[in-house]
């Protein structure tokens, strides 16, 4: 017991600490996105446009249009890292996340239909879809993974999701090509970050919010069920509604994602690993932490895909695999076929 | 686990038929039907129709060769993947052939082929020598990641070769979407798997790859029955599992990425033909390798042959065909192998 209390205090500690941090890191890279790009800004112009905004500058007219992609960046890459603590927290699987598990994949196919059959689709009809595509690969991943003994070991889990990935992105882009628009297709699912819009982001907001106080309200109880299904129904959880409301929050982070910037992966892979690295298993910690570092993660990578083939811009999930691959690999690589988190 | 159900001389023979029957219906089938009658007098060389000659021998025909390889290669590659794995879920794509293979062509298509002009004949194969380099290249990475303290952990290579993969696409996305509009359509068309480049030449090369691979696979099919023991068993019969799950490995890599050079990414043969096989033959092994690669071949020769003419004229990618059928079927087995 002696080396427990001053782990957990170190913990305590370094949550503090980042806590505190995060909110002068978030403006940082908020700030650092407003002025980096093919028209470099000045963080004077940048405050006199935030604060004293001016029309008839074109300086000011820049920053307010990179506002929307950097808020987009944050909000999406918080809801990625949050579906994937989430996923990992119930499937007690270190791999668990959007994009591995095939989720992305499902929203993409229904976004695709919704693309191309109904074309001048409003923001909410696309988020809509996106929603029933993420709700769709859920069920089945999941449905599946729960049919068969083991299935959401590394192992399992990550087969499913790969076959289930692969089959809905290649009936989307069965659909794309027959309609002769897989290249567009392509741009929209990829490189997408840079084309959000304020009146995009507004509708998404509410389902962001829905998805949050889901996963913080669920939280506490993922802990315990991480710690094992036995443990959980012993301590007297409901387990069916603990992961019913944890994967509708899933459902809804993801989808809402998909349906602003398309397949970004990796997100919800990395930030649930390292904050956990970092503070500790505790959901009612690792919900807040993912999410704030999710953001930040997200943001961080958008400047960079500014700046890697500067003037030109790099896909955004070109840059998120860039980070995830290796540390993907280093994962397996200690862990193995192993199932704890 | 299933026991043979039929006689190994019924399932070939049954196969057998159902190949032939395929290939007369693909031969005369199509955009442009052709008679029983004209496909004799063509095949005879006493038709002076250049049309009809042309479609049957330089269309129809090294396509449904094709098919055939690619379906062999494939199905043997899937049949040895899971024995050597000990899991029957496994499938080609997961040793990374694919995506590596696919982000080679990309890089060819995006750096070379504009510069490559008058190359005649190189360029032909230069493509899917590309393809062969690149799965051979992820084939050994992700081996290389899995490969700890000496053993070769079946859970890891399924995820290392899913780390590898995802690495791999996202390098062809970011090339893919620098291309022009043509280059980009080239390579979907080929990630996504289509027997587009069939002709003689080319079916030469794929011919005396496979004639060199598989007769030593299938003479040698008897020793992958060993990997239904244990480990320590294995040992204890004086064979190194680890050298012989190595060569085994190293004979159906080059099967798949001389496959998938031909033909892109098809996906699932190498899943659902050993499975059809083993329900039909047994867990046997010297059985379930030939029967799994006439059911490879029939498989991807019907399949293309469908990919062709369900939506004539517009052509579907042979493997996004494979995978509808292939998608279902395999949560069918995960559910029936599990359960």
């Amino acid at each position: 017991m002696d080396s427990v209390i001053p782990v957990q205090s170190k913990r305590q500690r370094r949550l503090t600490w980042l806590l505190l941090l995060s909110p002068i890191l978030i403006v940082a890279v908020m700030l650092a996105s407003l002025m980096i790009g093919v028209q470099q800004i000045s963080l004077q112009t940048v405050f006199d446009a935030l604060f004293h905004f001016d029309k008839g500058n074109l300086s000011h007219t820049i920053v307010l249009s990179r506002l929307p992609r950097a808020l987009g960046a944050l909000l999406i890459g918080a809801s990625l890292a949050l579906s994937g603590a989430l996923m990992q927290g119930v499937t007690r699987n270190y791999l668990a996340s959007p994009s591995i598990t095939g989720v992305l994949d499902g929203s993409a196919l229904l976004v695709t239909i919704g693309y191309i059959f109904f074309s001048g689709l409003s923001s909410w009809g696309l988020i809509l879809f996106s929603l029933i595509g993420s709700a769709l690969g859920t069920a089945i991943v999941f449905g599946m993974a729960s049919l068969i003994p083991n299935g959401f070991s590394p192992a399992r889990l990550g087969i499913i999701g790969l076959i289930i990935g692969t089959f809905f992105s290649s009936l989307s882009s069965i659909i794309a090509t027959y309609f002769q628009a897989s290249q567009d297709i392509s741009f929209w699912f990829n490189a997408r970050l840079d084309q959000i819009s304020l009146e995009f982001l507004g509708p998404t907001l509410p389902f962001f919010v829905l998805g949050v106080v889901l996963a913080f309200s669920v939280a506490g109880s993922v802990t315990i069920l991480a710690l094992g299904e036995e443990v959980s129904i012993s301590l007297g959880q409901k387990t069916i509604v603990v992961k019913g409301l944890a994967m509708l929050s899933v459902i809804v982070l993801t989808g809402l994602s998909v349906a602003l910037a398309g397949k970004i992966s990796f997100i919800g892979l990395i930030i649930p690993h390292i904050v956990r690295y970092l503070i500790g298993v505790d959901y009612r910690h690792i919900v807040p932490c993912s999410a704030i570092f999710g953001g930040i993660f997200l943001a961080f990578c958008d400047i960079l895909a500014r700046l890697v083939n500067f003037p030109f811009e790099t896909p955004i999930g070109v840059l998120t695999s860039l980070f995830g691959v290796p540390f993907f690999l280093y994962l397996v690589y200690t862990r193995g076929g192993k199932r704890h988190v | 686990m299933s026991k043979a159900r039929y006689a190994f001389p019924l399932v070939v023979l049954g196969f057998a038929l159902l190949i032939l029957l395929t290939i007369y219906i693909s031969l005369t089938n199509g955009v442009y039907d052709i008679s029983p009658w004209d496909l004799i007098q063509t095949m005879l060389g006493m038709n002076d129709n250049a049309d009809k000659v042309l479609v049957l021998t330089e269309f129809r025909l090294p396509r449904i060769i094709m098919a055939a390889l690619v379906g062999t290669g494939l199905a043997v590659a899937g049949a040895i993947i899971q024995g050597v794995t000990r899991n029957d879920l496994a499938d080609p794509g997961i040793l990374g052939i694919n995506a590596g293979a696919s982000t080679a062509i990309a890089l060819f298509i995006f750096f070379l082929r504009g510069n490559l002009s008058n190359l005649g004949m190189f360029e032909q194969f230069a493509m899917p020598f590309f393809g062969l380099l690149g799965g051979i290249l992820a084939a050994v990475l992700i081996y290389l990641f899995s490969y700890k303290n000496g053993t070769l952990p079946v859970e890891r290579l399924i995820l290392s070769g899913i780390a590898v993969g995802s690495g791999l696409s996202a390098i062809s996305v970011y090339l893919t979407l620098k291309m022009n509009t043509q280059d980009f359509e080239m390579v979907v068309t080929w990630t996504a798997g289509s027997i587009w480049n069939a002709n003689f030449d080319y079916i030469l090369v794929m011919l005396c790859g496979l004639l060199l691979i598989l007769p030593v696979l299938f003479i040698s099919a008897h020793m992958l029955n060993i990997f239904h023991l244990d480990e320590n068993s294995i040992k204890s019969l004086g064979v190194l599992p680890d050298r012989l799950r190595m060569g085994f490995l190293l004979g159906s890599i080059a099967l798949v990425s001389l496959c998938v050079a031909a033909s892109g990414g098809i996906g699932f043969v190498g899943l659902v033909a050993p499975h059809i096989a083993r329900r039909l033959v047994g867990m046997s092994f010297q059985r379930l390798v030939p029967v799994a690669a006439l059911v490879g071949t029939a498989l991807v020769m019907i399949s293309d042959f469908l990919a062709r003419t369900i939506l004539q004229p517009t052509e579907i990618p042979v493997g996004m065909l494979i995978s509808l059928i292939g998608v279902p079927y395999f949560l069918y087995l995960l559910y029936r192998t599990y359960k």
